[in-house]
């Protein structure tokens, strides 16, 4: 009986076998593992489409290309490699030319100046599919932003090709320092992204702080020393115009953000040896308090979509993230790692935190998930402090402080997956950057 | 495949058990052989040695004893007794004698001999056969068929019939109703009977060097086209020139489809040849992962997993535009956009000079489906 059943085992195994082998349809494979590495792209210089446009449309192409390599996605592949150029911006493409040097994209443009205007146009192309990147887009502006325009078709290219939005287009408010840490004079900056276009909106003679854009990156928010005590002030960046907000008398008030509405503003206030998180409308200057431990609780931050705060507290013994409703409530810890966590802040896609964490003497700038998974320490160093998310949530901004008296601040950013780390240059010392939105 | 597994799971299962607790593993007492042994003592085995041992060498030779005229203890062997034969049978009647056949006294070959030799067959001798340095197109054998007047060879659709008349279709929208039939022809005919020994020798005069071996063939599975006496193949019609990846791909189309693997086919054939073996699949997917670069990818992008689809010329170059997007899984549409990019990039970038697949499975990867996940590529 049991050599029936076993022969008739052997049978079913040896009739099924084949047909398990036997490929069904085309034939199918799974691709795991691929490569991350810069892709080559190629942007020759920029038609010029009026006789004094010929330098403008070189410059737009290396500020481009810059905006490009400085992601660490994209590497520019030489013109001196280039075996045919672009001279006219509607010739059609030889893919050929652009496949043999294996530039990946390609980007086109032209330039037509005008007066103290100009227009840009520019088309991006995919040159191993031989196909147009979506359509062709054209600027207009006054040649003095220029820089802009370039940003902007930076921007449009890396959107079409990353699929995320860019970040070139945007400004980034930070405290300029000048002076050793002795004598360290500070004052409120502006500036473009890569750090040209500097513009200071205080001067030097208090000590500000921590300066926050708002959503729409039409106001700033900063603490100011200008009183005696810390305040926080709200300043408008076009007019330059700064106001301070209602405060208590005694007490210290501190590490704003604006909520998402841009009409409350999340902060901390310190009375007597306890500090907790307050909110307070603008315009009303009604005040409310969201937590009241006699612990300290600071940093604040809010999702995106306002309703939930990311905040700092040493409420367990030690300095460990929390998160909380946006009107308070009973706050979830979401660090466990060892060493001190703070500074959070919560990214625009509304799905990682930064923050800075102290761990064996070292800070590091790390990023986690809202329920404390996935953690990731990006950088270590000394001083490593206050990362600031780009708009698009894929890079983020820091201060680093070198060690020692003649110490200096610089700004850095790094992508969130650890590469790229690259300072950002600034005319002076920086820290405490804030990065903006898009601009229109 | 899962019922596959299944079966083949509970067969060994069942199969070990059967071992472990089927008692295929008792052991059972192998057959043995007892043998009586003696004791014998030292002085005895000394003996015994002493008297297997080897002769040794020397120059004389002992002598013999002569045996004892008597010896009691040696028993003589019994004499040797004669055997008396037994006696002849004794008939009781004498039989009559037989009468003797006759025998033909077999005849002696009587020897011609003559002075001539016998003639030789001679071996046939070797003729040179010449032959045209290029063998000759076979023409049409002409139909052996009388008729008064030669009758076109028919329509390879058509069907013989005494009277030739038109195929018609049912008409969608016509008015007028007729019913529909077959094309027809006469057969093949001709004038006269054209036999092959009056036809001109396509033989060749001289054996052609061999051409060099072509590539490997394509798809083994279809068979060569026989030589038949088709008609001179007409011109194709010209068409007007299109772009150039269309000319490709039309060129691609006809390659496979005279090679036997028709690209355009709404439903491809069901794959023929032996499977690829696992080292082939994983040379395809380390070719295509070397060139799959998500570097540039999104977050979002990174998360989700497409299905690729590509058809591949037979020299193992994918038809840029077959590919397509089947299938995506974990994010937008967008970033499933995204993703189909790159993973067109990757095909196109490593395929322009041809995946190292081997030929004669063609159609094991004629239609190749890829799925891009990129999970294990996210923190890196």
């Amino acid at each position: 009986m049991i050599w029936r059943i076993l022969v008739c085992m052997m049978a079913v195994l040896a009739w099924t076998a084949p047909i398990a082998q036997a490929q069904d349809g085309p034939l199918r494979i799974e691709i795991t593992e691929g490569v991350i590495e810069p892709l080559p792209f190629a942007v020759p210089a920029f038609v010029p489409e009026t006789g004094d446009s010929a330098q403008m449309g070189q410059q737009l192409a290396q500020l481009v290309a810059a905006d490009l390599i400085g992601t660490g996605l994209f590497r520019e592949v030489p013109a001196s490699a280039f075996i045919s150029g672009v001279n006219d911006f509607n010739a059609p493409i030889q893919y050929a030319d652009w496949k043999a040097v294996n530039a990946q994209a390609l980007i086109t443009g032209a330039v037509a100046v005008s007066g103290d205007q100009m227009t840009v146009k520019f088309r991006v192309y995919d040159v191993f599919s031989g196909a147009e990147l979506g359509s062709g887009l054209q600027f207009a502006g006054t040649t003095s932003g220029w820089r802009r325009m370039g940003h902007k078709v930076a921007d449009a290219v890396y959107s079409r090709i990353t699929g995320e939005s860019g970040y070139f287009d945007s400004r980034v408010v930070f405290v300029s320092e000048t002076g050793g840490k002795a004598d360290r004079q500070k004052r409120l900056a502006v500036m473009d992204y890569d750090g040209a276009n500097v513009q200071y909106l205080t001067g030097s003679e208090s000590i500000v702080l921590a300066p926050r854009f708002s959503k729409s990156g039409d106001r700033v928010l900063y603490t100011s020393y200008e009183t005696g005590f810390p305040r926080i002030f709200v300043l408008d960046v076009g007019s330059v115009q700064r106001r301070v907000l209602e405060s208590q008398d005694g007490t210290m008030s501190f590490a704003p953000r604006f909520h998402p509405n841009g009409q409350t503003v999340v902060y901390s206030l310190s009375q007597g040896a306890n500090t907790d998180i307050y909110t307070m409308d603008i315009n009303s200057g009604q005040a409310s308090r969201l937590t009241s431990a006699p612990s300290i609780e600071t940093a604040p931050s809010y999702s995106p979509d306002g309703s939930q705060i990311v905040f700092e507290s040493d409420r367990s013994g030690t300095q460990q993230l929390y998160v909380m409703s946006a009107n308070g409530g009973e706050p979830t810890r979401i660090s466990f790692g060892e060493g001190r966590y703070g500074t959070p802040v919560w990214s625009p896609r509304g799905d990682l935190v930064a923050f800075t964490k102290q761990s064996s003497g070292r800070f590091h700038i790390g990023v986690m998930r809202l329920d404390g998974s996935e953690e990731r320490l990006l950088t270590a160093s000394f001083l490593d402090e206050g990362p600031t998310w780009a708009p698009n949530g894929r890079v983020i901004m820091f201060t680093r402080e070198t060690q020692g008296e003649s110490g200096r601040s610089t700004l850095y950013s790094v992508d969130i997956t650890g590469r790229n780390l690259r300072p950002v240059r600034t005319p002076e010392g920086a820290s405490d950057p804030s990065w903006g939105p898009l601009q229109n | 495949m899962h019922a596959g597994h299944v079966i083949s799971g509970a067969g060994h299962i069942g199969l070990i058990g059967w071992l472990l607790f089927g008692g295929a593993f008792q052991a059972e007492p192998l057959p043995f052989q007892a043998t009586d042994i003696s004791v014998i003592s030292t002085e005895d085995y000394e003996a015994l040695v002493a008297a297997q041992q080897a002769p040794q060498s020397g120059t004389e030779v002992a002598q013999p004893e002569a045996p004892a005229a008597e010896d009691s203890a040696a028993t003589p062997p019994p004499a040797e007794t004669e055997v008396t034969p037994p006696p002849p049978p004794q008939s009781t009647e004498a039989p009559e004698p037989e009468t003797v056949p006759e025998v033909p006294q077999p005849t002696p070959p009587v020897a011609v001999v003559e002075d001539s030799p016998p003639e030789q067959p001679s071996p046939p001798a070797d003729v040179a056969v010449l032959v045209p340095q290029v063998s000759n197109r076979p023409v049409p054998r002409p139909s052996e068929r009388v008729a008064p007047e030669p009758v076109a060879p028919p329509p390879p659709e058509a069907q013989l019939a005494p009277v030739e008349q038109e195929a018609v279709a049912p008409a969608e929208t016509g008015e007028t109703v007729q019913e529909p039939q077959e094309a027809a022809a006469p057969e093949e005919a001709a004038t006269e009977i054209v036999t092959e020994a009056e036809q001109p020798s396509s033989a060749p005069n001289a054996s052609p060097r061999p051409p060099a071996r072509p590539t490997p063939p394509v798809r083994t599975a279809v068979a060569e086209p026989a030589p038949t006496p088709d008609p001179a193949p007409e011109p194709a019609p010209e068409t007007p020139p299109a772009s150039s990846s269309s000319t490709q791909d039309a060129v691609d189309a006809a390659l496979a489809e005279a090679l036997g693997g028709a690209t355009s086919d709404p439903e491809p054939a069901a794959p023929t040849g032996p499977p690829l073996s696992a080292g082939e699949k994983d040379a395809l997917r380390v070719a295509v992962s070397s060139c799959w670069n998500v570097g540039s990818l999104s977050s979002d992008a990174l998360r989700t997993t497409v299905v690729v689809s590509v058809s591949m010329t037979p020299d193992a170059r994918p038809v840029t535009s077959s590919i397509r997007m089947t299938g995506s899984s974990g994010g937008s549409d967008g970033a499933a956009a995204q993703a189909f990019e790159a993973a067109r990039r990757a095909i196109i970038r490593c395929g322009a000079s041809g995946y190292n697949l081997p030929s004669e499975k063609y159609g094991q990867w004629q239609e190749i489906e890829m799925t891009f996940n990129p999970e294990r590529m996210r923190i890196k």
